[in-house]
């Protein structure tokens, strides 16, 4: 038997793929369209910009992607892992510093936010793995009736929990550090920028890599996306389906918590610093669609851009009201978010 | 025999405008308490108008969160975007650019007129969607508006606030107490009302399950959008009450999406889809934490970790609430009273 190989045509073949992905092509044409207006207009800083903050939203989303991809918990407290990683990130670094102008020395320097973040990501790990423990596994064990939205308002409450045991705890002072890396910042390219950002940057670049690495390339990590395709299956074939849930939690805990360390130097650290960081993780989840890991990635950028450009057309205080004006239309037009949403039965919960 | 037929037809009657004889006389008491020795100082008589004001926004809230099962995290908002167009509109001072100076007694009504297109706006948004979806749409729709206030500050002053006129001249509590709680049995017995017609079979039927609810003939549209704008008028009339008693509106304090976190979990520890649950427990929590607050000023905070902690409790444990509590314990208690008469008349009968 003879086999017959369709041709296609190179045109034909994009036609299909821009078909097939309307909304996405729609969407990331339009953000190369706005980035590359901003650079003509404002010049390249903004995009250098633009790519430190989106790497950070992309951290933060993939997170939030995670969690709902493979637990379908719509995570609400992430905001306040993030918060506990900038005041992790503060009470590391701050002794450190302290020491260090005391008795200056060239590696301690260079490391000293490197131990601020990886103990910020060490504490988001425990935290998030306690509170998987105590919260989402005695509800998972006692019914799964309505289990998105009751995880949901679950999720609320720890966040009221969260911001308010550290007001009550640690107070409400603001909390920050005026920069990591006390030198210059770089040309690059005609960009000038500060160090701080590069730093952040490589951390968001490093972390996401890893985290791809661990999720195709790693015997967990496929357990891990064994379960989110497939819950009862992924027990059958002996996955331990508590130990993948607690450290999924623990894992997207982790990530947040390090974007909180490593944007200090931005955004300080004081009990309500999670709610920007919140809305801007969801924007890029409910964009790209709910639980799609590699999406929030991209769409982090996306949003990051948004946010810059409305910031610059419309003046620093619209810069919430502009993107979510856009991300209602984007539920209008595509609930299921521009990449689409491999998770199952949402719709129906 | 008559005259317990007489006490079942007043029982009866009750039942229809969601009153038992016991919230009844807890009503009269609550209606009472303003007279009595450690209510009537001015600032008790503020934790029960406060009390008061959170009853009445849970049973609203409950009205959409327990009924068609779509939480509206906009609530807050809406209530606030209700409070400012009154204040907006009762405003004569120079300090924002519009002076109309209608009476507030008229413009609370036209915030809620206002609020309540708003609840239709977001009931249409969210048509399509369910669950987490449709409250994610409504937050959103929450955080624009709030962005919204913050910005036009030529009617708002944004974050700086306003100071909008009161309802009275006069500056004792007493008053704006009975104003509070006649508008929050209003919001309870319109809402019941509501919920005892075919609407509420509708609402409960589209809640549970909207495939099986527009299968069986129920315009899901219809009734959705009806629920959305009910609440949110109720929401936005409520606000307009806020505005001209407290006399100050920012958008923070009145409108941020931890005050619809307040009510939803009120709503949710006085027992979700009962609507009188949220309502009865809000009066002694907000005493209880306000008293935790006045003895305890160097924690700041507290009352809402507090809230947070019964909040996952009930959700997790108890997910009934106050109301699953209460017709448990009716239910055993009637079942004890049964079995005592039931062995009792043996021994009486001769």
């Amino acid at each position: 038997m003879e086999r017959t190989v369709i041709e296609r045509s190179f045109q034909d073949r994009l036609s299909i793929f821009l078909r097939g992905n309307l909304p996405a092509v729609v969407v990331i044409g339009f953000s190369i369209v706005l980035a590359i207006f901003i650079a003509i207009e404002t010049g390249p800083s903004q995009i250098a910009n633009i790519i430190v903050t989106g790497g950070m939203w992309a951290l933060l989303a993939a997170g939030l992607a995670l969690v709902f991809g493979v637990m379908n918990i719509p995570h609400f407290a992430h905001g306040e892992s993030f918060m506990v990683g900038a005041y992790v990130g503060y009470f590391v670094f701050t002794p450190i510093s302290n020491y260090l102008k005391d008795n200056p020395n060239a590696v301690l320097s260079f490391i000293a936010p490197v131990v601020g973040v990886i103990a910020a990501a060490i504490v988001g790990a425990i935290m998030g793995a306690v509170i998987e423990r105590l919260v989402f596994a005695p509800l998972r064990k006692r019914t799964r009736a309505g289990w998105v939205m009751n995880t949901f308002l679950l999720t609320v409450g720890l966040s009221f929990v969260l911001v308010y045991g550290t007001t009550l705890i640690i107070g409400p002072n603001f909390r920050g550090i005026p920069r990591y890396y006390d030198v210059p910042p770089i040309d690059f390219l005609g960009m000038r920028v500060a160090v701080d950002r590069i730093f952040a940057f490589v951390i968001a670049i490093i972390t996401i890599a890893a985290l791809t690495y661990f999720m195709q390339k790693t015997r967990t990590g496929r357990a891990i996306r064994a379960v989110s395709q497939d819950e009862t299956g992924a027990q059958l074939v002996g996955i331990n389906l508590g130990f993948i849930h607690t450290l999924t939690f623990a894992l997207a805990t982790a990530m947040a918590a390090m974007a909180g360390a490593a944007l200090l130097f931005m955004f300080q650290a004081y009990p309500t610093v999670g709610l920007k960081p919140l809305y801007l993780s969801w924007y890029v989840v409910m964009m790209v669609g709910l639980g799609n890991v590699y999406g929030a990635i991209i769409g982090g950028f996306i949003v990051a851009l948004l946010q810059t450009a409305t910031q610059q057309f419309f003046g620093i205080s619209w810069d919430l009201v502009v993107p979510t004006a856009l991300m209602i239309l984007i539920l209008i037009l595509v609930p299921s978010g521009i990449f689409g949403s491999e998770v199952k039965g949402i719709q129906e919960q | 025999m008559d005259q317990k037929s007489l006490w079942n037809r007043i029982s009866d009657g009750l039942g229809i405008i969601g009153f038992t004889p016991l919230g009844l006389v807890l009503l009269i008491v609550l209606a009472l308490l303003p007279f009595v020795s450690p209510f009537n100082q001015e600032h008790i008589l503020r934790w029960l108008i406060m009390g008061a004001f959170l009853a009445a926004q849970c049973v609203a809230f409950d009205f959409t969160a327990g009924y068609i099962n779509v939480v509206n995290f906009g609530f807050a908002a809406i209530l606030g975007a209700g409070a400012y167009t009154s204040a907006v509109l009762a405003n004569t001072s120079p300090v924002i650019s519009v002076q109309p100076g209608l009476s507030p007694w008229i413009g609370i009504w036209i915030g809620a007129l206002f609020a309540g297109l708003i609840g239709f706006g977001v009931g249409i948004l969210t048509l399509r969607l369910r669950g987490i979806f449709a409250a994610v749409m409504a937050w959103f729709v929450g955080i624009a508006l709030l962005g919204v206030a913050n910005n036009l500050t030529n009617i708002t002053r944004g974050p700086m606030g306003m100071a909008p006129r009161t309802f009275l001249e006069t500056t004792s509590n007493r008053p704006y107490f009975y104003i509070i709680l006649a508008m929050m049995l209003i919001v309870y017995i319109t809402l019941r009302l509501v919920v005892r017609s075919r609407f509420g079979l509708a609402f409960k039927a589209i809640g549970q399950n909207f495939d099986a609810a527009r299968a069986s003939g129920i315009n899901p549209t219809l009734y959705r959008v009806f629920n959305f704008t009910l609440s949110a008028f109720f929401a936005g009339w409520l606000g307009g009450f806020y505005a001209h008693y407290f006399g100050s509106l920012t958008p923070q304090t009145l409108m941020h999406t931890s005050k619809t976190v307040e009510v939803l979990a009120l709503a949710y520890i006085g027992g979700r889809g009962s609507l009188w649950g949220g309502m009865a427990i809000a009066f002694p929590f907000v005493f209880g934490i306000e008293a935790l607050r006045s003895n305890l000023t160097d924690l700041p905070g507290l009352h809402l970790v507090i809230y947070g902690v019964l909040m996952i409790a009930i959700m997790v444990y108890y997910p009934a609430g106050f109301a699953g509590f209460y017709a448990w314990a009716k239910d055993k208690l009637s079942g004890l009273l049964a079995r005592a008469r039931g062995q009792a008349q043996p021994i009486e009968a001769p």
